[in-house]
């Protein structure tokens, strides 16, 4: 009897002390999953909320990206409500597949951000029926960046490639390589990233604003695999496979220009011994009506979970840090290379600084004048589904089995397969 | 009869394995039965339509299912017998004690299999990219002149996926086949080596003919361990920046891949992805059937 009276005793205290700890701090769980970049940053935009608001704890998880879709996508099915993050990353062109798949299951913020105030084109990726569910986070605006010295071994002035077509493009990617012997840029032939650059440049997707596909009859796909294929038949390009093989290819200084989202800054960075070596020029355009130098690869956005327990104080904890806190904006840019796509931050010091690994170019002046260029557009809910159709069928146009007309006209139909249409 | 009757009530026995059977209900045949439910229904997230077999019609008709049962079936083709005739090979020979350091090389050869199957696979897309060691051991041997695409072109990117497999799994099933020698009486090749039987007719004669159960066994093992490969093309075809088809032109897209594509990569449709959790098992009952009926004993 008097084991149970303890053991009850115990009990009782435990009882009491949870819900004493239900009464402590709210806890904000946020689940994001790159430790060089979104989680430090997620960090430091918790430090500075916790002055504001001192009684918040946060709970930052670092996990990999495919295990926060996977982890995601289960609880979400699941249905549900207990054991939800607050805040979650989610990559921009998966948004609104999640948007749609699941609603109800992310906080309308519509009403508590001035969304005027947010690069046009990520606010679109968000925007479900006129509503709009999520914090825009960082950018992917796309640059060339190009090394000066083997430009300028090849005898091509930076001064005159501003706004070029792709047409120049190979035309000085020939001729640098007959100087130099470098390769022109480096890239795995059958990855999509070229794809969706190339496309978002010229305002058009995999898919028009309805979500209906436009493969077979998409004039500005049919340029761009034609690029693939120009690409890698005039052996400009430095074939590779895997992340790894393709920053090392520029690092190497194997390779004498890079065109990819801004993001890469860090791994260009990573070679010490290139500074002052390297540039920044507009990414090239392609031959069609509506197209721009300026694109998007990438970037991700913050989403709030409806159902869970701290909604209302992550929501402020955004609203703080990510539409009000100019001077945060400026620290990630200088220490992860973040390009915030909260407008009024690219007024900051940070934005108009000189960095001497670029020959003391102000490069994110250039990046936030191109993003603001950037086409906005809908990305639908497949584009992975249609870039593996696209991918699919490149390996019959390299080696010239299907016209690209015909290669597309296949592309599609596998597409509709996967998507069931 | 009446005894096993009797048995059938008995409260001792049932209250022994209701622990068991609960787990049992809980994790295997719930499951099992929901993802039949769940294949009647075409899913995006949360938002259900009930299709009944409208998802098994899509399937015939996917593309990229049959595209993936394709790939699948060219490894199997290549791949299995290919490994199998080598760890066979492999343990007739360490089989024999007069070999020093046989120990030795019965644990080298059977290492590769406890390796994490992600660990070796990342080793070799190392191994294989075009400036790889792979192919600068080959240049500097004067066997080629250029560098292989190993991992660029669909042809070789199979290439790499078979070395690689036969790497991991040769020493797995050689063990197998060790095993099954021990049990081989030696009798029966001293008989035949006084009745004029050179090596390889005892090899051919009596060694697979005796070691033909555990043959049956490894060949329908890996034929499943095939047909559900996943870790070694998913990490294989990991791409630059969006990782877009599962190897060059969709070259390494099996079953489980597309599985685990249209859960977590694509527009969540779990239905259509137990549909084809479904077929795949019967493709694995109906050639394991065939494996057993056409090699195996009658009885």
């Amino acid at each position: 009897m008097k084991k149970f009276s303890i053991i009850l005793i115990t009990l009782f205290v435990l009882v009491l002390l949870s819900i004493g700890g239900a009464q402590e701090k709210p806890k904000i769980t946020i689940w994001a999953w790159d430790p060089n970049f979104n989680i430090p940053i997620m960090q430091e935009a918790a430090q500075r909320y916790k002055k504001i608001n001192p009684n918040v704890d946060f709970d930052i998880v670092s996990m990999a990206k495919a295990d926060v879709e996977q982890k995601l996508n289960t609880v979400l099915a699941s249905g549900v409500k207990t054991n939800l993050p607050e805040i979650v990353l989610i990559e921009d062109y998966n948004a609104q597949k999640y948007l749609t798949s699941y609603p109800g299951a992310f906080a309308d913020l519509t009403n508590h951000f001035n969304y005027k105030e947010f690069a046009p084109y990520k606010v679109q990726l968000m925007t479900v029926k006129g509503r709009v569910y999520g914090v825009p986070f960082d950018s992917g605006v796309t640059g060339w960046f190009y090394r000066r010295d083997y430009f300028k071994q090849a005898g091509l002035d930076p001064a005159k490639l501003q706004n070029i077509t792709w047409e120049k493009f190979i035309e000085i990617g020939r001729t640098l390589k007959q100087k130099t012997g470098k390769y022109m840029i480096s890239g795995d032939p059958f990855d999509g990233g070229l794809m969706r650059i190339l496309l978002h440049s010229a305002g058009s997707w995999y898919f028009d604003k309805d979500g209906n596909i436009t493969i077979s009859n998409n004039e500005v796909l049919k340029e761009a695999v034609k690029l693939y294929k120009t690409l890698r038949d005039s052996g400009i390009s430095k074939e590779v496979s895997g992340w790894n093989e393709w920053v090392a290819s520029f690092n190497s200084g194997e390779v004498a220009s890079v065109i990819t989202g801004v993001w890469i800054i860090g791994s260009i960075k990573a070679a010490k011994d290139q500074s002052g070596k390297w540039g920044v020029l507009p990414i090239p355009r392609l031959n069609v009506p509506g197209a721009v130098n300026a694109s998007n690869l990438g970037g991700s956005s913050w989403y709030v979970l409806q159902n869970s327990r701290y909604r209302d104080v992550a929501i402020d904890f955004l609203k703080q840090i990510y539409a009000k806190d100019v001077d945060f904006y400026q620290k990630i840019l200088i220490e992860r290379g973040a390009v915030g796509t909260w407008l009024p931050a690219q007024r900051g010091s940070a934005y108009t600084a000189a960095d001497p690994f670029f020959g003391n170019q102000k490069v994110f002046t250039y990046f936030s004048t191109w993003m603001k260029k950037v086409p906005a557009i809908n990305f639908g809910l497949y584009t992975y589904e249609a870039d593996a159709a696209i991918m699919g069928v490149m390996p019959d146009v390299y080696n010239g089995k299907l016209t690209i007309d015909e290669a597309l006209k296949k592309a599609e139909e596998q597409l509709k397969n996967t998507i069931g249409k | 009869m009446k005894i096993t009757y009797k048995r059938y009530l008995d409260l001792w026995g049932w209250l022994f394995v209701i622990f068991a059977l609960f787990l049992l209900t809980l994790f295997l045949l719930y499951p099992i039965f929901y993802s039949l439910y769940l294949s009647t229904f075409t899913t995006r997230g949360i938002v259900q339509t009930f299709v009944g077999f409208g998802n098994y019609l899509r399937l015939i008709k996917d593309s990229n299912f049959i595209l993936a049962l394709k790939n699948t079936l060219i490894i199997l083709i290549i791949q299995v017998p290919i490994m199998l005739f080598l760890a066979l090979i492999l343990a007739v020979i360490l089989n024999n004690q007069k070999i020093k350091f046989n120990g030795f090389f019965r644990t080298a050869i059977f290492l590769p299999a406890v390796t994490s199957l992600v660990a070796y696979t990342v080793l070799f897309k190392m191994m294989f990219t075009t400036d790889g060691l792979i192919n600068r051991f080959l240049i500097s041997l004067g066997l080629i002149s250029k560098p292989i695409p190993w991992l660029l072109d669909p042809f070789w990117a199979k290439v790499t996926l078979i070395f690689a497999l036969t790497w991991r799994w040769t020493g797995y099933n050689m063990i197998f086949y060790l095993a099954g020698l021990q049990n081989i009486p030696t009798e029966i090749y001293e008989a035949a080596e006084i009745d004029g039987a050179n090596k390889s007719v005892q090899f051919f004669k009596i060694t697979i003919p005796l070691l033909k159960p555990i043959i049956i066994f490894t060949s329908i093992m890996s034929t499943i361990g095939t047909l559900q490969l996943f870790d070694e093309p998913m990490n294989l075809a990991a791409g630059v920046v969006t990782g877009s088809s599962v190897g060059p032109g969709n070259s390494l897209l099996t079953p489980s891949v597309y599985i685990y594509n249209i859960c977590f990569k694509y527009a969540p449709n779990f239905g259509y992805a137990s549909a084809v959790s479904y077929i795949l098992v019967l493709i694995v009952a109906i050639l394991s059937f065939i494996q057993l009926r056409t090699v195996g004993e009658r009885e």
